[in-house]
């Protein structure tokens, strides 16, 4: 009975290693002198999905980080928001780089859209040695719907008072809706490795 | 040359028809590809009864004009707030004509929120004391009920201090007439500079006082309606004999309350906001109705509000007059937290006054404000004498404290005062 239960820490300790092992990791490639992510998240799925089903428009705000030397050192960084869209009539969806140079796509299937957003976040790898050790992280957020805040009124002459129905209506509501948002980091490489294993993937 | 225009015109009628997928646009001004279709209809999920004219009026102006999701989600929230339900979700779906679509609006069912408690003023004054009200409200198939509590020692020269209770319809068949009928029962108190001046006047102490008030609402048209009706009110005198009396008379106003700029528009809300709140009251009392004191009382009211960025603006006025001889209840004050801020009412007129003149100005600097009152007060033109007063205080939204200063030789006691909605 001793055994038994020895044998199933055991398998349990191993699988969950395995798990972290082989987590999803992000997906880098070198091009030109520039480090370029594969569009492996979907982020146009759930709630933002649902929203712009709906004809609205939904930001999504995306973040590269590049460390070099150590996890403490940040190479270079890259932030922007893409704004999405689906045209109702079409079935396809637009997005708009709102950064400066700012630019504009349409017609696109979800995964385009994806892929064409992974794209305008690729980075210069100028500078960066090439035996020089580095991690990249791809961080997404959609942004969540604004609420129409105020517990008072927004003060007309004639609107007064402190509301019960604004308090119920406040704390009648789930606590803010954790915004939809992916995060995936890449293992420790450098970029004659990834240059070698691109070599090897083409 | 022929063959280059026709090469033009054939590029251009083509461009759009061949719209590939991953094409560049080139208007970069919407970010929404859906805001060049047009909207074919509006619909809500609830009875539209229920809404005031001016919503329903914005709601049927976005038929015919280009898809703006987020107005269309500003007006999902005055709905909400107009219909006290938990949410109103927007829906957009293909219209029944080429690039148009259907704008539905999804009121959440079975979480009315048919019950109300507001704190409708809450305030303490320096020489007044504490004045505060509170009221709840149910909604019963288009009826408000609201049953309040109240003790006031700010806007009469009495503390009056008991219960409300009002039934309102805002909706009588048409959304232009409505109706409401109130019921107050208050106990009053007086100053002791009201005590002292009363022996030597006609005017009658009171102990209580009861008041009923039916009354109705015309929107003659929008902004302008017609508030007419009756009032009944009994008091029992405070003399030995206890005696009861009965004012009774017909009210009415004539309210004029318009608002443009940004008011009138939430999708610009960067640009200036302006709204004007008049009336005209009159109340005549006549032994037709069994009244015992017989008199009129006019009163104008006038407020204008300027509000842009961090910078509000508000110039009031108030004129007011008696003829015949109007218990103190009905007596014009100044000198509260309303007017001539920073003056005792009870130095000023411990009577009130037959004849009322005032202006105000406050200015508002983000939640900073500074103001100047000026006014008087009189029964006989010989006694009217010109008041000043200036102040400043911290104010956000509803909630106010200030001091304020009477503007006069010699020593000045400030008047402190602070609260919400008053």
């Amino acid at each position: 009975m001793q055994n038994i239960r020895a044998w199933w820490v055991l398998v349990a300790f191993v699988s969950g290693m395995a798990l972290a092992m082989f987590a999803e990791e992000l997906i880098l490639r070198a091009h030109d002198n520039r480090l370029e992510f594969a569009p492996q998240i979907h982020f146009l799925t759930g709630a933002p999905l649902a929203r712009l089903h709906n004809a609205a428009e939904v930001p999504f705000d995306m973040k590269v980080t590049l460390w070099s030397g150590t996890r403490n050192h940040v190479f270079a960084h890259n932030e922007d928001r893409f704004v999405v869209s689906f045209d109702i009539w079409q079935e396809t969806f637009s997005v708009t780089k709102a950064t400066t140079p700012r630019k504009s796509v349409s017609h696109l299937s979800a995964a385009g859209v994806e892929s064409w957003c992974m794209g305008q976040m690729s980075m210069d790898l100028a500078g960066l040695a090439g035996s020089e050790p580095f991690w990249a992280r791809l961080e997404i957020r959609a942004e969540n719907p604004g609420r129409e805040g105020g517990l008072f009124g927004r003060g007309n002459i004639s609107e007064s008072g402190i509301s019960l129905a604004g308090l119920i209506d406040i704390f009648s509501r789930p606590p803010e809706a954790e915004q939809p948002h992916w995060t995936l980091t890449s293992p420790r490489l450098t970029l004659d490795e990834l240059r070698k294993r691109n070599g090897r993937g083409s | 040359m022929t063959k280059l225009l026709c090469m033009a015109v054939t590029v251009a009628v083509a461009a759009p028809l061949m719209a590939m997928p991953g094409d560049q646009g080139t208007t970069l001004e919407a970010t929404n590809v859906n805001s060049r279709y047009t909207v074919e209809s509006v619909s809500l999920s609830a009875s539209r009864t229920r809404l005031s004219t001016s919503l329903r009026a914005d709601l049927d102006r976005v038929v015919g004009e280009k898809l703006d999701h987020p107005y269309l989600e500003q007006l999902a929230t005055r709905i909400k707030k107009e219909l006290r339900v938990s949410d109103v979700a927007v829906r957009v779906a293909k219209g029944t004509s080429p690039d148009h679509v259907i704008v539905t609006f999804e009121v959440t069912k079975g979480r009315e929120q048919n019950f109300d408690l507001n704190v409708a003023k809450f305030l303490y004054h320096s020489t007044e004391g504490w004045s505060g009200e509170a009221d709840a409200t149910t909604h019963i198939a288009g009826n408000a009920f609201t049953f309040g509590v109240v003790s006031d020692n700010d806007v009469l020269v009495e503390r009056y201090s008991g219960v409300r209770a009002k039934f309102e319809r805002k909706n009588l068949g048409t959304d232009r007439l409505g109706v409401s009928f109130e019921f107050d029962s208050f106990h009053n108190q007086w100053n002791s500079a009201t005590v002292a001046a009363q022996p030597g006047s006609p005017l009658d102490l009171y102990d209580n006082r009861e008041v009923y008030t039916p009354e109705a609402t015309l929107i003659i048209a929008q902004p302008i309606e017609l508030h007419f009706g009756v009032r009944f009110s009994r008091f029992r005198l405070s003399t030995p004999a206890s005696r009861t009396e009965s004012s009774n008379g017909v009210v009415s106003t004539l309210r004029y309350h318009p608002r443009w700029g940004s008011a009138d528009d939430p999708r610009h809300p960067d640009e200036p906001e302006h709204e004007v709140d008049a009336s005209y009251s009159i109340e005549a009392t006549t032994h037709a109705l069994d009244s015992d004191p017989v008199y009129t009382r006019h009163s104008i009211h006038a407020k204008y509000k300027f509000h842009h960025l961090h910078n509000l603006l508000e110039i009031g006025f108030l004129a007011g007059r008696i003829t015949g001889i109007a218990p103190l209840f009905d007596r014009f004050v100044l000198g509260n937290t309303q007017t001539l801020r920073g003056w005792n009412q009870y130095e000023l007129d411990p009577l009130g006054g037959s004849h009322v003149v005032h202006g105000s100005v406050d200015y508002n600097y983000r939640f900073v404000q500074v103001f100047y009152d000026t006014g008087a007060i009189w029964d006989r033109p010989q006694d009217r004498q010109h008041k000043q007063s200036v102040g400043v205080g911290l104010k956000k939204e509803n909630f106010q404290l200030a001091v304020a200063f009477p503007v006069r030789a010699g020593h000045t006691d400030p008047v402190f005062f602070a609260g919400m909605n008053f």
